[in-house]
């Protein structure tokens, strides 16, 4: 089997198990799958835009609080959730190109910074302009959304909803990496003089990468909201930026299946750990720093790996 | 060897089959017709690691107290006990696994805004709920199934700028308060309640949670040449404020709610809390036997003196043992329905400490004291006693 192959039968594979594995749970589980599923989406973006085009950005959590408060504030007020959602996505594809000009002009740590600043500016907007976000006492009772008449309000409807987001956004990033955008990202991540000397545009692209990424995380945040049904600034800070930013580089940057691994493994595995009881956060802490030395180009790489290794068997 | 490509496509399903079992993790039933499980979802990492470890340590006391008295009702109880990690999406993770355990009642968390989250599901599976948030908001919203274990800010705010205008007659005062839900809930209503009695607001100063450097805040509060600084911080940030405050030279009065001269504080800002007074609802210092007897065991038990929320998280247990027992039955919706506008005295369950009413909205009231840091110890100056205005009773 080439690596082609391998990759889509891992996808099939997720695919498979992302649709049994809630039917033999209980609501916790189904919780943890669901929040997977969309952390899933919103690394699947900074993957286009770390992991492809390698530009690096602290602010996809600023994107999904966006995507959270526009569906949160337009579902609450009365507007459907289908509206809602893809005027989160649109908005944050907006603003997301806007962020992406300091790339023009700065690059790694510096970009890092840039970024940083902006997710702290989302927070403080989020909690001090109490007149429009509810502040620190956050938007409560956020509904669940209806398709066609069927409430999508229990855990295992919700969960498949967020499932048939993640599907589609998948199929969409599919189609990018493949398709002439994805080899311009890659060409701009990997040496953009020579990507500019062929006629792409880096300009367009750079500001493409941040847009598309960003809307994917103001999707995955517009369906972040009705899961939890209460939101507050608190979730959207710094510290979520960096388990997006974990979640690819442990995954595996610039792969397709990196990002579902590296959600998998910062969202459920801290849950997992629980019956070390005091210790969970220690020994998840400890074994991301260890994987990152064994396979510092993620869990992808350490599969890949075992793969090459496999076939060269006898 | 050949390996087939069958065989690896089963051995890559059973490894993407990892997944589902990581998220599989979930529920043993924990209960029994002999036992009744209590679940404990509340900060035992994060920035509210301090209140929540108080919290649980009381918790297994209580606990501890009554399964060797023979249980509620003959059952003995099984806690678990669950880390929110402080942070609202970890809570409503926690509470979610805790239900599908079907738990006779919930207790905690502390943090008001893991509590709102946390509240529409306990709401949802019709499981008492009982907390140790202030927040004003909590008891706000209609839910039948949630119960604090101290004042709201709705109450405890209205004693403190009582005992402001009455005892300190204090003019004008600088609020200096943390920008989360429960700084902002006890900054508005205090405001509130301070311009009804005609004290001036000299200065309104928000400080972030974790904040380590409160030199600007100080200064700030210094030129606004306010009477008294009125402090409504969580436990550390009270702390450096304090220190910082008796660096730069503060030497106007100091003035708290509870969390300000708690015991936490008092073991971190030493003699910079010296002088500070304050408003508290449960105090370990209260010259009340049964309190004193607590404080005495908890501090023999783990070596330390508890703050307030351990005395919540002790009296919380008892609270359950109590109703549950008039009942005369386990029933989740019955408990709701009786500890709404109901009292518990000492005289009937010793375990609360002090007399306890809750109103219709699952507020708590009950006395309270006045209190001043002496010589790095909190001392208790006077006693309030309860409001007696139980809504909707």
């Amino acid at each position: 089997m080439n690596a082609q192959g391998f990759k889509r039968l891992a996808l099939a594979a997720i695919l498979a198990v992302a649709i049994l594995a809630p039917l033999g749970l209980k609501n916790y589980g189904v919780y943890l799958l669901s929040l997977w599923a969309l952390y899933a989406i919103a690394a699947q973006g900074l993957n286009l835009t770390l992991g492809y085009a390698g530009q690096i950005s602290l602010a996809q959590a600023a994107f999904f609080g966006i995507g959270a408060y526009i569906s949160a504030l337009a579902t609450t007020a009365g507007m459907s959730f289908w509206l809602a959602l893809p005027l989160a996505g649109l908005a944050c594809f907006i603003i997301g190109a806007l962020i992406g000009f300091p790339a023009l002009r700065v690059q790694h740590h510096y970009l890092a910074f840039v970024t940083l600043g902006f997710n702290v500016l989302v927070f403080l907007v989020l909690r001090n302009e109490e007149w429009l976000t509810g502040g620190t006492y956050g938007v409560a009772n956020i509904p669940r959304p209806a398709l066609f008449g069927l409430s999508l309000g229990g855990p295992l409807a919700f969960y498949y909803l967020c499932l048939a987001l993640l599907v589609l956004m998948t199929a969409m990033f599919w189609h990018i990496v493949r398709s002439p955008w994805g080899r311009a990202f890659a060409a701009l991540r990997d040496n953009p003089e020579r990507a500019a000397s062929l006629g792409i545009s880096i300009v367009t692209y750079t500001l493409l990468a941040f847009a598309i990424g960003s809307a994917a995380a103001g999707i995955a945040g517009a369906a972040f909201a009705p899961l939890v049904e209460y939101i507050d600034p608190t979730p959207f800070t710094l510290s979520l930026s960096l388990a997006f930013l974990l979640m690819v580089v442990v995954g595996g940057q610039g792969t397709l299946t990196g990002p579902f691994i590296g959600a998998a493994l910062v969202t459920l595995l801290p849950e997992w750990l629980r019956w070390t009881e005091g210790y969970y956060l220690m020994v998840y802490a400890l074994a991301v720093m260890v994987l990152m030395v064994v396979c510092p180009s993620g869990l992808t790489g350490l599969f890949d790996m075992a793969r090459r290794r496999w076939e060269r068997s006898p | 060897m050949q390996v087939s490509h069958s065989l690896k496509v089963w051995a890559l399903s059973a490894g993407a089959g990892a997944l589902g079992l990581m998220a599989a993790s979930a529920v043993v039933p924990a209960q029994n017709a002999k036992t009744v499980l209590m679940i404990n979802a509340i900060e035992l990492s994060g920035g509210g690691a301090t209140v929540g470890t108080n919290w649980r340590d009381a918790v297994d006391m209580a606990v501890k107290d009554i399964n060797g008295a023979g249980g509620i009702l003959g059952r003995k109880i099984i806690v678990k006990h669950f880390d929110t990690q402080s942070k609202p999406g970890i809570s409503k993770a926690v509470i979610t696994k805790a239900l599908d355990e079907k738990p006779y009642v919930v207790l905690g968390p502390i943090y008001s805004s893991s509590t709102k989250v946390n509240m529409v599901v306990t709401r949802r599976a019709g499981v008492p709920h009982i907390v140790g948030s202030e927040a004003a908001s909590i008891t706000q919203t209609g839910n039948p199934f949630i119960f604090r274990t101290s004042f709201g800010q709705s109450a405890s705010m209205p004693k403190l700028a009582n005992y402001l205008k009455d005892e300190v007659k204090a003019k004008s005062v600088a609020v200096v308060w943390v920008n989360n839900a429960f700084g902002k809930g006890g900054r508005d209503n205090a405001v509130k309640e301070l311009k009804a009695r005609g004290i001036a607001i000299a200065a309104d100063i928000s400080t972030e949670v974790q904040q380590a450097d409160f030199s600007a805040e100080v200064v700030k509060a210094k030129q606004s040449g306010a009477d008294v600084l009125f402090a409504y911080l969580h436990e550390e940030e009270s702390a450096r404020l304090l220190i910082e405050l008796k660096k730069q030279g503060y030497d106007k009065q100091i003035v708290g709610e509870t969390t300000l001269t708690s015991q936490k504080v008092l073991d971190l800002a030493k003699d910079a809390a010296n002088g500070v007074k304050g408003h508290v609802g449960l105090t370990a210092d209260a010259n009340i036997p049964a309190i004193r007897e607590f404080a005495r065991r908890f501090e023999a038990a783990y070596g330390r003196k508890p703050d307030h929320n351990g005395i919540k998280g002790y009296v919380a247990v008892h609270v359950v043992k109590e109703i549950t027992e008039r009942m005369g039955k386990f029933d989740q919706k019955g408990f709701a329905d009786a500890l709404h506008c109901t009292t518990i005295t000492t005289e009937q369950e010793p375990g609360v400490l002090m007399d306890i009413s809750y109103d219709k909205n699952g507020d708590v009231d009950r006395a309270s004291f006045l209190v001043e840091v002496r010589d790095g110890k909190q001392v208790v100056t006077g006693v309030l006693p309860k409001l007696g205005n139980a809504v909707g009773c």
